[in-house]
Parts: structure tokens; sequence; C-alpha cells
């Protein structure tokens, strides 16, 4: 029965259940959360009740989350939040619950996986896990249709840039950590380094597709980019499950709005790989990382997965960027920092980052120099591995349905 | 003069149920639906009381002949607890935080720490009065010279040029009004709450330019919104919209409300319903960066408004309130839980009563109410 498997990985009793905060945490706060777990102790509370006090943790959590900026947001009302999850999870999983119950316990594990601060040793992590084998169980066969989507979807592959030799990012196969330390990341000059990822569960064992990720991770929820580029004003960030976002923006099984544009949707940068550690278990961290200063538990794991067409605008990040893809191609244009002057960086301190030109329809009123810039250029196939030296703008279109992942490292 | 207060209860703060002081809460309990009148710790009839409210505790303000204030909620033992009487006996003005009490008296300004319960104030500050020198009696969290913070540093200056009127704070922003009716925010913008027209933070009061002209005569704050009343009666609102707080069309409750019977919540319940093509029309509004103004129909002139974190309560001149933002406690007073369109809570009309106030506390509503009678004579 799913109740036993979560009390067995709960504290054994309400005295050996920590809840302990900083006094920026309110007593009356503390003081609901020790009733919350006070009932999940006992016996004759009502689930209505349980589910209420975990609503109020939650809800007054919520608002000091979205209080301050989120870099300054108190550790420990996160850590509220994913307490106040803990005992919704709880109250949904009491009495053998329905798939749909199971489902926004699902749900609710994942918006304290992504909002809130790991508590009692990432217990949210253990209950998702828990969780998601009860969801497999019910999971119905496969629909066989699905295979022909894809390959449907693989034959479209509008406006393939052709690759011009003088222009291409060079491509060099398992260079030594000495040979790509001298010849790449001193001089910072970028490079397809093929060969590297070969070897990834990713693209042997468990090859990635979209039938492996919903089995993986079909159920959990994920923030996803909706709007063809993020510095357009409908551009906006929503959170659906793996599902969802595959039905709805990568096998496009719902009608497109009204004036016929079709919204893209896009799972960009998002930490999957620590929401989900079934995944990580697919790929490798690059041996390359280790020429850096930075520790190791200091690179930031991203992934990038979305249709064909998506597009990041042309911009720069504070770290070295090895992108390995994984599934899918995509068209890739590099600047060097030293021509940043010609790119017209945006004047606002949230967009200073990435460049006005619209690379590949650039207006040449409005950005006369952009076309004297010197570039490189590529299209990243699957099992190649990129080297974005730090600083170095990079515009990305998908040209078909994509996963890649980024490491981001010093 | 009868107060009766809606909304978040978990505390007891509206009024308790045995079943609450013994620890095994209901949903009736904590969320008081339909208004429910306060009873007074102090029986005196005809006194004037006034309300101050937070997250978890309700503070009454008893200011006729020796002022006092009286507690109730999160720390209170009894349905209503005096704070020790030598403590807030013969205070002019209270103001409520989740962590302090502020108590203003003739010569004095005191925070007192609910949570420790000291017997000495957390923070004083002397106060000169001269009795001739101030047209406007300043009320907290206004003091002379500034304005009293939530928490510490409590005590704040303002310049005496702005000529601070009233201020209202929010979790992240203030709001003033000035003695000529001008109003200035500052703080972080993110949510537009300062209605400057963009999301940039300030340091330093800033004018609200889009008003200038119109005189104001009220401000208020929510969590991450602002408000204001005209000198005729109309109400503005700037901010964040995500539960309809600023009375329009907000696309998150919309997409809660069209989740199938299920109560949905902005905190966890995060899916996307995949319906397309009805609300295509509708322009949805998640932050309002520039003061709008507020359609309540039918046309009515706004007395006074209040807010708390995500609601919206206002009293027309004709005695009747009306609420409208995130309602999920029950502090809308009505049985739509939350609304983006200004309702007007039918139970005191109902009752023939005429709201002539309201407070909010952050999840909660207090309305002040005298008999229809009474009002028109």
């Amino acid at each position: 029965m799913l109740w036993s498997k979560i009390s067995a990985v709960l504290p054994p009793n309400e005295e050996q259940f920590p809840l302990q905060f900083s006094d920026k945490v309110e007593s009356s706060v503390v003081d609901v959360l020790k009733r919350s777990r006070q009932q999940l102790y006992s016996g004759d509370a009502a689930t209505a009740s349980r589910m209420l006090n975990a609503q109020i943790i939650l809800d007054i959590s919520w608002e000091k989350l979205n209080t301050g900026t989120w870099r300054h947001v108190d550790k420990d009302w996160r850590r509220v939040y994913s307490y106040g999850c803990l005992f919704k999870v709880a109250a949904l999983c009491r009495e053998d619950p329905s798939e749909e119950r199971i489902l926004q316990a699902v749900r609710t594990c994942d918006m304290g996986l992504l909002m809130g601060a790991a508590v009692m040793d990432n217990i949210l992590q253990v209950l998702v896990q828990i969780l998601q084998g009860e969801v497999r169980k019910a999971t119905k066969e496969e629909d066989e249709t699905e295979h022909a989507n894809i390959k449907r979807i693989k034959i479209e592959c509008p406006r393939v840039p052709v690759i011009k030799e003088e222009l291409a990012v060079p491509r060099i196969k398992c260079p030594s950590l000495e040979s790509f330390n001298t010849n790449y990341l001193l001089p910072l000059k970028p490079v397809i380094l093929e060969g590297i990822i070969d070897h990834w569960p990713a693209l042997n064992e468990h090859p990635w597709s979209i039938e492996y990720l919903r089995s993986v991770a079909g159920c959990r929820t994920v923030p996803v980019e909706v709007g063809s580029r993020y510095t357009d004003e409908e551009w906006s960030q929503t959170l659906l499950t793996v599902n969802e976002f595959i039905d709805r923006y990568i096998l496009n099984r719902f009608k497109i709005s009204q004036d016929g544009v079709k919204s893209v949707g896009y799972l960009a940068q998002h930490q999957l790989f620590d929401q989900i550690p079934e995944l990580k278990e697919d790929i490798r961290l690059p041996d390359y990382c280790c020429l850096g200063e930075g520790d190791e538990d200091d690179i930031t794991i991203n992934a990038w997965f979305g249709p064909g067409g998506t597009v990041s605008p042309l911009h720069q990040d504070p770290q070295q960027n090895f992108l390995a893809q994984v599934v899918g191609s995509k068209y890739i244009r590099l600047y060097s920092p030293e021509d940043t002057d010609k790119l017209y960086p945006h004047q606002s301190q949230l967009l200073h980052n990435t460049s006005q030109v619209e690379v590949e329809n650039p207006d040449t009123v409005q950005f006369p120099e952009f076309a004297k810039a010197p570039y490189l250029e590529c299209v990243l196939q699957p099992g190649d591995m990129l080297f974005i030296p730090v600083q170095h703008w990079h515009y990305i279109r998908s040209l078909e349905l994509s996963f890649s992942v980024s490491f981001w490292w010093s | 003069m009868r107060w009766f207060g809606f909304g978040f209860n978990a505390f007891g703060q509206i009024c308790v149920h045995e079943k609450l002081v013994e620890g095994s809460d209901t949903v009736n309990e904590v969320k008081v639906i339909n208004p429910t009148e306060l009873s007074s710790h102090v029986d005196r009839s005809g006194c004037r009381q006034d309300i101050r409210a937070s997250w978890s505790r309700r503070a009454s303000l008893h200011l006729d002949g020796d002022g006092c204030v009286c507690l109730a909620g999160f720390g209170a033992v009894t349905s209503e607890e005096c704070i020790s009487v030598a403590e807030s006996r013969g205070c002019k003005d209270a103001f409520i935080s989740e962590s302090y009490l502020t108590l203003v008296f003739p010569d004095r300004v005191e925070s007192w720490d609910l949570d420790t319960k000291k017997k000495t104030p957390a923070w004083s500050m002397e106060i000169k009065t001269q009795p001739e020198c101030s047209g406007t009696h300043l009320n907290l969290p206004l003091v002379p010279g500034g304005y009293i913070a939530t928490k510490p540093p409590f005590y704040q200056s303002l310049s005496p040029h702005l000529k601070a009127k009233s201020l209202a704070l929010g979790a992240e922003h203030a709001i003033l009004l000035s003695a000529t009716g001008a109003v200035y925010t500052w703080g972080l913008g993110s949510h537009g709450q300062l209605g400057h027209g963009g999301l940039i933070s300030e340091e330093e009061p800033r004018a609200v330019e889009a008003l200038w002209g119109m005189p104001m005569s009220c401000v208020a704050t929510g969590g991450w919104h602002s408000v204001c009343i005209s000198d005729g009666g109309d109400l503005y609102v700037w901010g964040w919209n995500e539960s309809g707080q600023l009375g329009l069309p907000s696309q998150t409750l919309r997409k809660a409300q069209q989740q199938s019977g299920q109560q949905a919540d902005a905190s966890t319940s995060p899916r996307e319903d995949p319906q397309e093509g009805e609300d295509d029309k509708e322009v949805f509004i998640s932050i309002q960066a520039f003061p709008a103004l507020v359609d309540i129909t039918p046309p009515c002139e706004i007395k006074t408004v209040s807010c708390g974190s995500r609601h919206t309560a206002a009293v027309t001149t004709a005695g009747d309130l009306y609420t409208w933002g995130w309602g999920e406690y029950g502090q809308l007073g009505h049985q739509i839980l939350s609304s983006d369109e200004p309702q007007r809570v039918e139970f005191f009309r109902e009752q023939q009563m005429c709201v002539v106030d309201v407070v909010c506390g952050a999840w909660n509503t207090f309305a002040a109410v005298v008999k229809e009678e009474v009002a028109n004579a």
C-alpha cells in the first residue's frame, strides 16, 4: 500500500520530525507547521483538515517566495514551502489515493523541488520516486501512432542553412586534455568536439526518444518557455508536465490559435537532471571541465528540449559552456566578444547580455554594423559537443525536434 | 458601531470555536465565509472601536477616553485578551504587523515584540507634539518626521517636502499621500506596484505622474498592489493582478477556475488547461504598471478602501461593501471564492446594515457597520 511506503521514509514519530527555523519564520507560521506535524502522526485527523493546514503553509510561504528578489528570499522560507509540499503529499496519499490524486502528489513534489529548498535529506525527491513507481504501474501501453508522428516531424526540416566552409566552426575528434587546453580553452576559441559523448547511455543503452522521456518523466512538472524568443513581448513561462509539453508543443495535438500562428514551447535552461536523477545517469560530465578552476559541484547542467524552430537570441554567458547535442540538430552562430560593438546589446540591465539584432533576419538600417561582424557557424549534430568560450556571443535555432545538454563551468 | 469579520480564521482572530481550542480544526472554522460579528471584550456600547489586522492577529483599538488595545488571534489564550493594561493604556493609535505591535502615545511611540512578550518595548522613540502645527492628525505608520517600518530598523525618515498625510506599506513597496493630494511610491517595482509605467525599483519616493492634477484622498496597499481614491470617489489601481486583486481580467484566475471542480491555487497547481479559442478576444492583465480606473457596476462613489495581500475591499458612500481578488479563505465575503470583478457583499444589504469602514488583514476583511436608519438620520 502506498501509504506504508511513504510512512517508511518519514521519521517514526512526531518527536523525531525536525522543524527548525531561523527567526525569519514567524512563530505563527511555525505554529501551523506544528499542527501539520501533529496531524501527520495522529490517526484521527480528517483529510480535509490536513489538506487545509498544508495549504495554509503553502500559501503563506508562496507569498514570501514572491516577496523581494528571488536571490534574496530567505532559504528558510523555501524550506517552509517544501514542508508544505510534504504535508500536502502526505494528506493526498493517506487513504488509498486514486491515480488523479497520485499525479497531484507528484506535481506537488515537483513544485517543492522547483521552488523550495531541500528538507529532511531531500525527502521530496525520495517521495516523488515512490509516487512515480505507483504511476508507472497504472500506465497503459504506448500509442503506436506516435512513432509515425515522430517520423513525420523529422521529415519537415525548413530552412537548413548551408555552412560556408571558411566560416565553419572547426571540428576535432577526441583531443587530449592538453591539446584542448592549449589550442582552444586558453585562447578562448570555439570548437566542436566529436566522439566525446559517443558513450553516453543517452546515445546507447537508453537512447533518448519521446517514448523514453515519457516513461522516465512523463508525469513530472517542468518549466516551459512559450513564445518565439525571450526578447518578445508575448514570451512567457509556464509549468507543464512533460507529457503535456510533448503533446502540446512537440506533437501539436491541440489546435493552433485563431490567427494561425503556432506558438512555440521550449523546455529551456532547466536543471532537469537535478530534478530527475534517473536522467542524470544517462549523461556524463565532460572530462575537460577539470581544466577549469571551479568546483565540480558548481557546474550547472541544463536541459534544452523542444521542437524545430526554437530560437535562443544572440547572447553571451558569464561561464564556459559545453553544449552536447543528443537528439536532432541545431544551427548555431558564434561571434567573438571583441566584436561586441557591432552587436548592439540591449541597454537595460535585464537584457544587457542579449543582442538586439535578429541574426537570421537583421534590420540593416537599425543595425548597420552588424553585417561587418565576423562569425563562425555550424549545424550541430547528435554526438557533437560544442565548446562556447566564456562571453562568446551565440545564436541557436533548432532545425528539428532537439535535445541538448549544456554544461556551464569555470 | 459594530464590526463584522470574514476570511482567514486559523488563529481565532475573527471568532473562536470551541473545537479550535481543542486542536481539531475544520474548514468551516478556518475559513469564515459569512460575515460574523466580532464580540467585544470591553462592552462599552456606542464607543468607537477601530480594527487593525495582521496575518495571524486582530487588534481592537478602543480610543474613547483612555485608549487601549485588545488582541485576538495567535497567542491570545481566550477569545479576546487585552494586552496588559499598563502597556497600551493611553495610546492614541496602533499599528500591527506579523511580529510587532506599534503604539502611539502623546509623548512617545513604542514597538512591542508580540512573540517574546517582554515587559519592555523592543523599540521606542520620543515625539514632541506641537499642537498648533499639525492641521492633519498623523496616523500610523506615519510619525513626526517619518514612519515606522514593520520590523527593525523601525524608524525611517521622510522628507518634509512630501507633506506626508498618510502612508501604506506593501510587501516590498510603500505608497504615500501628501497633504496636497499627490501620491508617491517607492520600493521594488517588479510587479508594477509603483505605478510609474515600468518594473524598475525606486529608492526614493517618486510622484505617480499619471495621477498628477487629480487630488487623491486615500491610499492603500496590498502585498503587491496599490490603490487610491480620488476626491471625486473614483478608485484607481495598479500592480499585480494574478488573483484579480485589481478588478481587471486575470488569466491566472480564470485558468484556475476552469479546472473542473478542483479547488486550484497559485501555490501548487500550475496545470495549463489546453482549452484554446475561448478567451482569445479578452485582454488579460497580469501586471498593470500604470494606474487604471476600476469599473464598478452600478457606478458609485468610493468612500474608503483597504487591501489584504491579494484582495481589495471598498466601501461606497451609499454604504455598500465591494470586494474582489483572492478569496480562497472567504475574505471576499461571498460564495464565489475568488473574483477579478468587484462584487457587492450582499450580506450587509440583506441585514439592512450600512457599511461605513473597512480594514483588511492579510487574508481577511473587517467591516464596520451602522444600522441603516442611523446612517440615514
